[in-house]
């Protein structure tokens, strides 16, 4: 996945990558990552979790914005379910 | 499908559950990648505000219309094609072919891997310009496929997004 980010960034398209495993990340280098050790298949959360799942893109999305260094990985510490996800008031960046 | 399927596909499943388990075998996945080691990474600069973005979605996790062609999971090396989607497609149409992660929770609800619903609903609302054609490959690239998916399928993702004048792109893993 980090290598497909790289060629459409080589490109000259912002990318973000949810990732989950952070020793792979720091090897391919992802431009932008966000990364929540969570089960695999899950990157978003759990289904239904609508909040957790909005979290999750809210964060990706702001990287896109805040990250000024490349190859950077974002760490939100979000403890899978053992977290009070609520859902974002805005959606305003940039 | 034949016995010998159901056995590949249950056997790939326990394969993807025990990799989920074990980060060290994980781990080795990463040693795949010396070669681009200390190649520069870029990075491009998203210069609109969000809610005048066109967003794209890629997945790894093996997502397909039930309409488009598998993937090949008879080549343990992986498959490095990929599959169009359109954004407006039903979570319904949409299947995952992909044995080495356990996917039932991800076909109860795609958003937790491919959130072409929640994108729809960001566009909608105006939090977000637009949703474009949204794109999943399979993950597990090995050599020679690697060199496929960097010299060949993902640059034409790559133009396929640029003609599309995709702003910015959000790749989710398996």
């Amino acid at each position: 996945m980090g290598l497909i980010a790289r060629v459409i960034e080589a490109a000259g398209i912002p990318t973000v990558c949810v990732i989950g495993l952070r020793e792979i990340a720091e090897r391919v280098r992802p431009p932008r990552a966000v990364h929540l050790k969570w089960p695999f298949g899950h990157p978003l959360g759990e289904p239904g979790n609508r909040a957790q799942q909005l979290c999750v893109l809210y964060i990706a999305l702001q990287a896109l914005y805040t990250v000024q260094e490349s190859g950077t990985i974002l760490d939100p510490g979000w403890r899978w379910r053992r977290e009070e996800y609520e859902e974002p008031d805005t959606w305003v960046m940039g | 499908m034949s016995d010998y399927d159901r056995l590949r596909q249950r056997m790939g499943r326990a394969v993807g559950q025990l990799f989920s388990q074990l980060p060290e075998l994980a781990r080795v996945w990463g040693q795949l990648f010396d070669a681009i080691e200390g190649a520069p990474v870029p990075l491009a600069r998203l210069a609109k505000p969000l809610h005048q973005c066109r967003l794209a979605f890629i997945t790894t996790g093996g997502v397909h219309l039930r309409s488009q062609p598998p993937f090949d999971m008879n080549d343990s090396r992986g498959d490095p094609s990929y599959r169009a989607i359109p954004a407006n497609t039903p979570a319904e149409a949409l299947t995952i072919t992909h044995d080495y992660y356990d996917h039932s929770d991800a076909e109860r609800d795609l958003n937790i891997l491919f959130p072409l619903e929640l994108g729809r609903e960001l566009a909608a609302r105006g939090a977000i310009g637009g949703l474009g054609t949204c794109y999943s490959f399979m993950g597990h690239i090995e050599p020679p496929h690697v060199t496929t998916l960097l010299q060949q399928t993902a640059p034409a993702v790559a133009v396929q997004l640029r003609q599309e004048q995709i702003d910015a792109v959000l790749l989710t893993p398996a």
